[in-house]
């Protein structure tokens, strides 16, 4: 039964996945190029955000269509609001992507104040949490959705180090405040992006079981606070 | 500001003038029942009842019960005929056909016809007969000493298989009941494959909006309200005098048996017969056409069928069993005519069944026509039990059309 | 359009008598889509529907001007047989209407009567065959030969379609098709449709605009001017039709701001 509207949502589940593989790459590309300090690397990031919202708008369009022509009801309908949703996270997502891009070229032809290792591993944590998080959401698998959100406590702890480490570093030596500054953007926005992955699962539960809540409050709370009260 | 709708408040007024009609529809029935009984009744009354009856030897002197007279020991008989028949009688019997190779029935009946020969004097319809047995004995025996008082039903089979007779106890209906089955026969033979084509086109073919196709139409349905009478005539003029070489069957080389019918055959009372019901069998099947819905024919049309694919597959089926029902009752109703008949030249009395669509006939209604016209009350009893014979031949034809609605209805649900 | 056109009406005028049901309608349905016909009721939907397999020619007061194009013919021209167009261009109506006969006669029928030549097994064949086709195969299998009346409604409609797809036509009409159905009933309906325009061009009236938005490709929203004449508002892919109307008319339509 509802054929049509069963191949249109999981077309659009497929494009949500594509989407966010998308994001997951232009992610990947601007770390390794911030780290690599490769400029043209990262303008082709600019390129690439473009795609993505061009994806994002098609993925609209087609959801707003399909609820237009096919009438969804119930879990039919929390789908597709949530893939409305989902896709703009994943815009956003992109977004932080080409900040970090944006980084980079904004530090010109400096040499980095230290090689990257904290940042690279949020970049890793931070994707690999999408990548699941995205899959959960398309199979509807409740139980990894309500475990993702925990894992972004590691990141936040990353996020923390990133933070202490960077500011030793301006204390000592305050021309580098300038590049910290930009390197604690970048680290902030990969912390930003962990965020948006438990938005991400929150949908998965909300379309399984209609029940809509913020996941782990205390603890978002606490990780982004945290920064901003020590400073 | 909103306005409050009023309301008629007294709702008892309605009520009240609701009950007023269902009273008077159910008085109409009532009315109608009424009527219906009564010529029941009627019929019922003269069908039954006490008969005086005289008898040149009485049963009793010979030891015979008329009840049971065939079961009476054939040697007895033998014995009874050999004494009471003239001997010239005898004879001629006895070269027709021996007396000892009769059968009892045979020997029976002869004693009855021409050794105890019945005559009856008086009759008395049933429920006089029931209310007033004693004082129609005692009247009998003032009356007709000699006579005896016997219960009579008039309506029996030895009345349903003998032909016509001057003598009302040897009468029947047999030569009638015969001529009216061959009548409605020859009726249906024409009307219902003419009626049936002539629907079909008005219905099917027929273009509503041309000027001839309403005159048509028109005067088909005129013609179902012509009286009878006028039919007679025009079946007298065309089938009896015009088509005579035909409908007395000269042409074939039939030649009616007795003396020649002229064109006054069973075969020219029925064809009247024909033209009489054929606007009734017309607008029947055109009504059963009508009710064939119109999605059934656009199903078939839009498969690609031709229109007589349509109608032969499809509404023709469909709506036969309402042409059947139709056309029953359209016969039922030839069933019951007597003016055209008589017009068109039945015989009021013959003794010879119809043979053949040539033959000389005579019908129920005749029949019952020619009892009542006659004095003695006896005939008013026979023909009392030819209409309950008439009426059950009715029952069973409406019950024929009921059940063809029926099945059909069954088929169609399974 | 870059479709080809499965039919095409040019210029189509019908008239009741001295009504003018339907004014200048202009209008190519895309081979192999569904494309559906919506508007207001009494705005001409069954009568343009009914012109394109000369349905109308029963109609004894309906005179149609203008053409109707199939297969570069107009179907209208004095040479051509309706009987044939008819076979050709099916059509499912409101109600079910299956003959009151055997589910098997049913479909067999249209076959026989158009002149099939081929022994008893070759049709049992069609008529799977079209009994598959209309999703009914495995309902009825074992019932062939039971009264068709005896199905249920939606059952009967599929049916009514299996015995339009067993003569092998190229385009399928079909006339609220699912009005007289239950809700499930009518979404099987509509999943059934989806299925055939892989192999048919399907051209659906409905009052139901929600229906149309489901099952169709192409959306055609018909109108009434002050004369009660039905008239073409616009004709558009479905999606667009039902997102981004480009005719304040059709938007007020299915916004369900005019009647
Ligand atoms: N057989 C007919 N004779 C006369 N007028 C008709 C006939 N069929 C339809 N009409 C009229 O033509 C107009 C369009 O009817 P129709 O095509 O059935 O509308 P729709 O299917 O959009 O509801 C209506 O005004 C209707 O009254
Ligand atoms: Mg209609």
């Amino acid at each position: 039964m509802r054929k049509a509207l069963e191949e249109k949502i999981q077309h659009l589940k497929n494009e949500i996945l594509l989407l966010g593989s998308m994001v997951e790459q232009a992610m990947r590309d601007a770390v390794d190029a911030l780290k690599r300090r490769d400029v043209d690397a990262a303008r082709r990031i600019y390129a690439a955000d473009r795609d993505i919202n061009n994806k994002r708008y098609a993925i609209e369009q087609e959801t707003l269509i399909t609820i237009a022509t096919q009438q969804p009801m119930a879990q039919d309908l929390r789908v597709l609001a949530s893939i409305l949703e989902i896709a703009g996270e994943l815009e956003r997502m992109g977004d932080y992507a080409k900040g970090i891009a944006k980084i980079n070229i904004m530090l010109g032809d400096q040499p980095l104040i230290k090689p990257l290792i904290d940042i690279p591993r949020m970049m890793e944590l931070a994707t690999s949490m999408l990548r699941r998080a995205l899959t959960a959401f398309v199979e509807g698998d409740v139980e990894t959705a309500l475990a993702i959100p925990a894992e972004d406590d590691e990141v936040d702890a990353l996020y923390n180090q990133v933070y202490r480490e960077l500011v030793t570093y301006m204390i000592q030596d305050p021309r580098t405040i300038d590049q910290a500054n930009y390197l604690m953007w970048a680290a902030h926005n990969l912390e930003r992006m962990a965020d948006r992955v438990t938005n991400i699962c929150e949908r998965t539960l909300f379309v399984v079981t209609g029940e809509l809540r913020e996941f782990d409050d205390t603890d978002a709370e606490a990780t982004s606070d945290r920064p901003a009260s020590q400073a | 500001m909103s306005v409050r709708p009023r309301f008629d408040p007294n709702r008892a007024a309605r009520h009240r003038r609701a009950r007023i009609g269902m009273v008077v529809f159910q008085l109409a029935t009532l009315v109608g029942i009424v009527v219906l009984m009564a010529l029941l009744y009627n019929i019922i009354n003269n069908a039954f009842g006490l008969a005086a009856i005289e008898y040149r030897i009485y049963p009793a002197t010979l030891g015979l019960d008329l009840e049971t007279l065939p079961q009476t020991p054939r040697e007895r008989l033998l014995e009874i005929l050999e004494t009471h028949l003239s001997p010239g009688l005898r004879r001629s019997l006895e070269r027709t056909r021996p007396l000892t190779q009769r059968s009892n029935e045979e020997l029976a009946a002869l004693v009855l016809e021409r050794v105890l020969q019945p005559k009856v004097l008086d009759t008395w319809p049933l429920v006089p007969s029931l209310l007033h047995t004693q004082d129609i004995v005692a009247e009998v025996h003032a009356r007709f000493p000699q006579a005896e008082v016997r219960w009579v039903r008039w309506l029996n089979t030895r009345f349903l298989t003998r032909p016509q007779s001057s003598d009302p106890l040897r009468a029947g209906v047999r030569t009638a009941i015969l001529g009216s089955l061959w009548l409605v026969a020859i009726t249906a033979a024409t009307a219902l494959p003419l009626g049936v084509a002539a629907a079909i086109y008005l219905e099917e073919y027929a273009r509503k909006d041309r000027w001839y196709n309403r005159l048509i139409q028109v005067n088909i349905n005129n013609l179902a309200g012509v009286p009878s009478i006028i039919y007679g005539i025009l079946g007298l003029a065309i089938f009896v005098r015009a088509l005579e070489p035909l409908t007395s069957g000269a042409v074939f080389g039939a030649v009616a048996e007795g003396v020649t019918a002229n064109g006054r055959t069973v075969l020219s009372g029925g064809l009247t017969l024909g033209l009489l019901v054929l606007p009734i069998v017309i607008i029947n099947a055109q009504e059963a056409l009508r009710a064939v819905p119109n999605s059934l024919r656009e199903a078939a049309y839009a498969l690609g069928a031709t229109k007589w694919q349509v109608v032969w597959h499809h509404v023709l089926p469909e709506a036969l069993p309402g042409i059947m029902t139709g056309t029953i009752l359209a016969l039922s109703r030839a069933l019951g005519e007597t003016a055209p008949l008589v017009v068109v030249g039945a015989s009021t009395f013959i003794t010879f069944d119809p043979v053949h669509p040539f033959s000389k006939f005579t019908a129920l209604p005749i029949q019952i026509y020619q009892w009542t016209a006659r004095p003695q009350p006896v005939f008013r009893n026979l023909a009392a039990a030819a209409s309950l014979t008439l009426l059950l031949l009715l029952f069973l034809s409406n019950g024929i059309a009921v059940y063809i609605r029926h099945r059909a209805r069954q088929r169609r649900l399974v | 359009m870059t479709e080809t056109p499965a039919v095409e009406l040019r210029n189509l005028n019908v008239y009741y008598g001295s009504f003018h049901a339907v004014r200048d309608v202009t209008l190519a349905f895309p081979k192999n889509k569904v494309t559906a016909i919506i508007g207001p009721s009494g705005c001409g939907k069954s009568t343009v529907l009914r012109a394109i397999n000369r349905m109308n020619d029963l109609i004894p007061n309906a005179r149609i001007e203008g053409e109707v194009i199939f297969e570069g013919k107009n179907i209208y021209d004095p040479d051509v047989d309706p009987v044939e167009v008819r076979r050709r261009i099916g059509m499912v109506f409101q109600k079910p209407n299956p003959f009151p006969k055997s589910i098997y006669e049913n479909v067999a029928w249209g076959v026989r009567i158009n002149g099939f030549r081929g022994t008893k097994r070759e049709l049992d064949d069609i008529v799977e065959e079209a009994l598959r086709a209309a999703a009914l195969w495995d309902e009825v299998k074992d019932k062939l030969h039971q009264n068709a009346l005896a199905l249920s409604g939606g059952q009967q409609q599929r049916l009514c379609i299996a015995r339009a797809i067993a003569v092998k036509p190229e385009i399928i009409l079909m006339d609220e098709p699912a009005s007289a159905l239950d809700p499930i009933a009518t979404l099987r309906i509509e999943d059934l449709m989806r299925d055939l325009v892989q192999n048919y061009t399907i051209i659906v009236v409905t009052h139901n605009m929600q229906q149309a938005a489901r099952v169709s490709d192409y959306t055609a929203f018909f109108s009434t001017d002050e004369s009660r004449t039905g008239f073409l508002v616009e004709f558009g892919p479905t999606a667009q039709i039902f997102t981004n109307p480009k005719d304040p008319r059709t938007e007020a339509y299915i916004t369900g701001r005019f009647g």
